[in-house]
């Protein structure tokens, strides 16, 4: 019964071991859909490639019902998963702030790892910037400490805000994803570039 | 370009997709928690202050939050994945053929404005992945996965943002 | 289009099959049914009324006793300082911090042990420790603390110390005010249980 680690059915140690090589199949499969790429990753807000989408969001609707069937077949405790947190007005900040990081820097933290590991020296360019950011953040931590810890809301979930099961929650979840992915390919069709192949199976 | 052999296709992305969900899933098996990014280098920053500078790690207020008192950074979960990722990414291209130095862009910019802009960028997102207690991988894809509200919260800032700045930034790009 | 097609085609149904079906929230038995007997028939689930009364005369702070009996019967007569959870109510979540903890040793009784013995073998399944059950009930407890028989003459020393003590006891419970009738001297011998410390399981931790 999972999580493994938690119910002690293996060590912390091992967990530490299975965490490079989740990282592993991560990165793996990161780079194999070109997330080392900033071109790509960019290209995303811009109609010509959305890759990004179809692969964000077919994750998460495959995570959302990989552990809802797990829990349904006793395989995984969903009480003991971790949640992240929601304080509302740092989670809309810090999220506009990366936004900016997003378009201009053209990685995210993982995809900017990924990149690097193949060569991609912009890549490592944006990692060295999140060192110098999350320095920033750390020295001047109180001047924004209170901002930081503002509205906790606890851990609501989605479900719960409209009202229904996280099961119908999901359903109406992949819904939207078909929509948008849809909307996608439309969007790459239309917008597409003479200079940038998608290069996709 | 005198090789002939392109580089391979990459994956299809919906299968991509599928695949990168198993792994989330997994790792909520194994772990009891999913994937994240942002995490490592602050765990690295944490550890390296406390190594070079001990005096100031006990007494700012962040390293005494997230330092060695409450528990060792480097044993972090987090660093032993993107430790992962290093490693997985660059299998991935071995095989594919993408391994190359390069500095990617729009072909309208130097490399040296695109490499000016990367290392903005990625102040603007190390800031911003500690202020929304994480990143794309971390708050928006396993926060979605777990239906977590702050989760969609910090997803749709991030690309609602990127979109509306998508205009100005668009030099850089196309 | 195509791959799309694909993936619609594979991911709705599942969506709706998990859309449709109830959520699991059975809370799992943590023992297995050997285990379980196992520690039914060593019987440590069982203190006798003398432990309890030792434990009521020291005013040790980690007793709590718990009362399964309806609320009626719980108004008419209880044990000092106990609290009453019904047989009835014993899985509401309302209680669950009381008997999910490593604080405390919590202690069943009902009139016999029969409801408070049962008590005991769900939450025990379920994980908790520090949960026990008063043997014999209020039954035998009225018939060791609240009217202790005299032993007849002759009688082994052990039962001599026996009848004092409880007889002790019945002054510091029964209603006498004198809580140091009892004296330190006569305790009843038998072994206080030793606390479990249980890891409560939090979860996983994460972050970013």
């Amino acid at each position: 019964m999972g999580p493994l680690v938690v119910n002690e059915i293996i060590s912390p140690e091992t967990n530490l071991f299975f965490a490079f090589i989740i990282g592993i199949a991560f990165g793996f499969v990161l780079e194999i859909n070109g997330f080392s790429s900033s071109r790509r990753l960019a290209g995303m807000f811009y109609g010509y490639d959305t890759t990004v989408l179809k692969v964000f969001f077919t994750a998460a609707i495959v995570g959302m019902i990989g552990l809802l069937f797990l829990s349904l077949f006793g395989m995984l405790d969903l009480s003991l998963i971790y949640i992240n947190p929601t304080f509302l007005w740092s989670a809309i900040g810090g999220g506009v702030i990366m936004g900016a990081g997003f378009i201009l820097g053209g990685y995210c933290p993982g995809t900017s790892f990924t990149a690097a590991s193949i060569g991609k020296l912009d890549a490592l360019a944006f990692i060295g910037g999140l060192f110098i950011g999350v320095f920033i953040f750390a020295e001047g931590y109180p001047l924004w400490e209170g901002f930081y810890k503002s509205k906790d809301l606890g851990y609501p979930l989605l479900n719960n805000l409209i009202g229904t099961s996280r099961g119908m929650m999901t359903f109406l979840m992949i819904v939207v994803a078909l929509a948008m992915f849809w909307i996608g390919e439309w969007a790459e069709k239309k917008f597409a570039r003479d200079d940038y192949k998608i290069n996709q199976h | 370009m005198t090789k002939d052999n392109k580089p391979k296709k990459y994956m299809n992305p919906y299968i991509g997709g599928v695949l990168l969900g198993l792994v989330l899933v997994f790792a909520f098996w194994v772990s009891g928690r999913g994937l994240g990014a942002s995490g490592a280098p602050k765990s690295l920053i944490v550890a390296g202050v406390e190594a070079i500078a001990p005096a100031h790690a006990t007494t700012a207020p962040f390293y005494k939050e997230y330092g060695s008192a409450k528990e060792n950074p480097l044993k972090a979960w987090l660093v032993f994945q993107m430790m992962g990722v290093l490693v997985g990414g660059f299998i991935s291209g071995a095989f594919a053929g993408r391994l190359k130095f390069k500095v990617e862009k729009s072909p309208k910019i130097t490399n040296k404005t695109r490499l000016i802009f990367a290392v903005i960028g990625g102040i603007l997102f190390g800031f911003g992945a500690q202020l929304g207690r994480g990143c794309t991988s971390g708050s928006a894809l396993t926060g979605m996965a777990v239906l977590s509200v702050g989760g969609f919260v910090t997803m749709a800032a991030i690309f609602g943002t990127a979109f509306g700045l998508a205009y100005f930034a668009r030099k850089l790009w196309i | 289009m195509k791959s799309l097609k694909i993936l619609a085609i594979a991911i709705l149904p599942l969506g709706l099959i998990i859309a449709a079906v109830p959520e699991n929230t059975t809370r799992p038995y943590k023992l297995t049914a050997e285990e379980l007997l196992t520690e039914v028939m060593e019987s440590r689930q069982f203190m006798s009324p003398d432990e309890i009364a030792q434990m009521l005369i020291d005013k040790d702070p980690s007793l709590q006793l718990i009362d399964v009996r309806s609320k009626d019967q719980f108004e008419k007569f209880s044990l000092p300082n106990a609290i009453n959870i019904p047989l009835e109510s014993l899985l509401s979540s309302e209680f669950e911090d009381v008997l999910n903890q490593d604080v405390k040793v919590n202690v069943f009784y009902s009139n016999s042990s029969n409801d408070a013995n049962q008590a005991w073998m769900i939450t025990r399944q379920l994980g908790y420790s520090n949960n026990y059950v008063l043997q014999g009930g209020l039954n035998y407890w009225g018939e060791t603390i609240l009217n202790p028989e005299k032993p007849a003459e002759g009688s082994p020393n052990e039962e001599i110390a026996k009848y004092n003590f409880r007889m002790g006891a019945n002054q510091a419970l029964g209603g006498g005010s004198d809580a140091a009738a009892a004296s330190p001297g006569t305790s009843s011998g038998a072994p206080k249980p030793v606390i479990q410390k249980t890891k409560k399981k939090k979860g996983a931790a994460g972050g970013c």
